[in-house]
């Protein structure tokens, strides 16, 4: 029976982004979308990536994941460069993309089957990760058969069930409506808390990146770079209410303004 | 009452139809069965109608009841020459189904042999194939070799195209997961492109399997040795017109089983492999 593995907390440095750059297309037609992207993740830490849409932040996730190669600079987790995908990584993906022909529950196993692990060890750590997250009834049903909270329920099980010490969430509930999300950010939230993962979520809601994060990064320009990193200082568990305090919404003031400056940024490299 | 209630909801959940539901679903389905039925029954009183009252010589067109009585008559003779007719559409069918993944399968994973495949399988199609079912019979003899080769040669095609297409049709998404987790060429195929391509595939079968029972009967008219095809050119060389009807008869019959049993092998997957 596979204990969920309490990764490594505190070391500095677990996930390091030194100098990444992408180009798309280099030679004539190049579209820069990344330059210089440097900074840290320590172990056990939940960091958010935050910027408008467009802004490369999912290819910096995808390059994280070794599913994206770096046009320079590089990416290292537990200071092993990234090359290709790796065992110790769990991404949630912006659709919940689950094989329409399997069941919930084959479809949290999936990783399990592919990494050629055994089935039956890890069938109880399925079973109670899709209880946690309330779809301890609906363990048999295939995805059509789910609504679209559920479906990325599924799908957050399914990036946690080879206990990977890090966990990519590409805007895992940004296809869904405010409700849903919101639902979903707290059972996100609440599974975080109990695994402690560390986390690279990247997101352009910044409401989502405040409420979930101990940092958020905000990547702005064309190509982006960093422009801010901010520590959220509230203490966990976090309660949803947290949003309505003052503090929280001073944070998303700050955080918007960062954003807006990137973008004048931008235009006036434009111009 | 709230149990009630709560079965109902339930049951609305995962998508297990009401009472009044399914007795609307018993109904769709006796309408879907008894109307072509019934459209069919109108169509053959017609017929007899039409021979017995305008005294239509049996020769030029057999009323069905006569059909019916030749065929009873002359049932040993078209029994075995419906296993050969049967067991040479099957083996082309089979074949068919065998080379046609085979080629769709080295077309997804080869550029280069999809480059060169490709145009001239669609040139191969623009063959009158019955044109060159001759030829055949120069290289391959008048036995079954060749009735079953002209069957493949006519039956391939649509599996090839719409297998390949169903393996093209898998989700990239789906694929990138696969990549993320490590997975080899031969898991991404196998967990995620063959069940993707089902549905094409199967609908490319149906249509393969009624070409087949075609490329057959061709080959039977132009062997002249046995199955219903020569039974058909047979029977209409001596003005037989009802045994040729009778042998279209069971030939429709043996068409509607073996492309039933596609169906039902289509529905079972389906049951695994549905959304």
């Amino acid at each position: 029976m596979p204990l969920p593995l309490p990764a490594p907390r505190g070391q500095a440095g677990y996930l390091s982004v030194r100098g990444a750059r992408k180009v798309y297309n280099p030679g004539r037609d190049a579209i820069a979308v990344l330059r210089d992207v440097s900074f840290d993740v320590t172990s056990g830490e939940f960091v958010s990536i935050l910027g408008a849409s467009g802004c490369g932040k999912s290819t910096l996730l995808m390059m994280a994941a070794g599913l994206e190669s770096i046009t320079s600079g590089e990416i290292a987790i537990g200071g092993e460069p990234v090359r290709k995908p790796r065992p110790d990584v769990g991404i949630i993906f912006q659709d919940a993309t689950l094989l329409p022909w399997e069941t919930a529950l084959r479809n949290v196993l999936f990783p399990i089957e592919i990494m050629r692990r055994s089935v039956a060890e890890y069938l109880p750590k399925a079973e109670e990760l899709l209880a946690l997250v309330g779809l301890g009834g609906f363990m048999h049903m295939k995805p059509s058969q789910l609504s679209g909270g559920m479906r990325q329920r599924v799908g957050i099980c399914r990036a946690l069930i080879h206990n990977p010490s890090l966990l990519l969430l590409d805007e895992p509930f940004s296809a869904l409506d405010a409700i849903t999300r919101d639902e979903l950010n707290v059972a996100l939230l609440e599974i975080w808390e109990r695994y402690h993962q560390t986390a690279l979520f990247v997101t352009h809601s910044i409401r989502e990146a405040v409420y979930l994060s101990d940092r958020v990064i905000v990547l702005g320009g064309r190509p982006a770079g960093v422009a801010a990193d901010i520590r959220i200082p509230f203490a966990r568990p976090r309660p949803f209410s947290v949003g309505d305090t003052l503090e929280f919404n001073q944070i998303c003031a700050v955080l918007r303004e960062h954003i807006a400056s990137g973008h004048k940024a931008a235009a006036a490299q434009v111009a | 009452m709230a149990d009630n209630a709560f079965a109902a909801k339930a049951a609305e959940l995962i998508g297990a139809p009401s009472v009044p539901a399914m007795f609307a679903m018993l109904a769709r389905t006796g309408r879907a069965i008894a109307l072509p039925v019934l459209a069919g029954a109108v169509l053959v009183a017609l017929w007899e109608f039409f021979c017995s009252y305008y005294a239509i010589r049996p020769v030029l067109l057999p009323a069905p009841s006569r059909v019916l009585a030749t065929a009873s008559r002359a049932w040993e003779i078209l029994v075995e020459n419906s296993i050969p007719t049967t067991v040479e559409t099957v083996a082309g069918f089979l074949l068919s189904v065998v080379f046609g993944s085979l080629l769709a399968v080295a077309m997804v994973y080869s550029r280069w042999l999809r480059e060169v495949l490709y145009p001239n399988i669609v040139l191969f199609q623009l063959i009158p194939k019955i044109a060159v079912a001759p030829l055949f019979i120069m290289w391959l003899g008048i036995e079954w070799q060749s009735r079953v080769t002209i069957a493949v040669f006519i039956a391939f095609f649509p599996i090839v195209i719409s297998t390949w297409t169903g393996l093209m049709s898998a989700d990239p998404s789906l694929l990138r997961l696969c990549r993320s987790l490590g997975a080899s060429e031969w898991q991404m195929f196998a967990r995620i492109r063959v069940p993707s391509s089902l549905p094409f595939a199967f609908n490319g079968m149906k249509i393969s399997m009624t070409l087949s029972i075609i490329g057959v009967i061709v080959g039977e008219f132009i062997t002249s040795q046995q199955g219903l095809g020569y039974v058909i050119l047979f029977a209409g060389s001596k003005l037989e017109t009802a045994l040729v009807m009778s042998a279209i008869l069971i030939l429709c019959f043996i068409g509607l089983i073996l492309y039933g049993i596609v169906g039902l092998i289509e529905w079972l997957v389906m049951r695994r492999y549905g959304a």
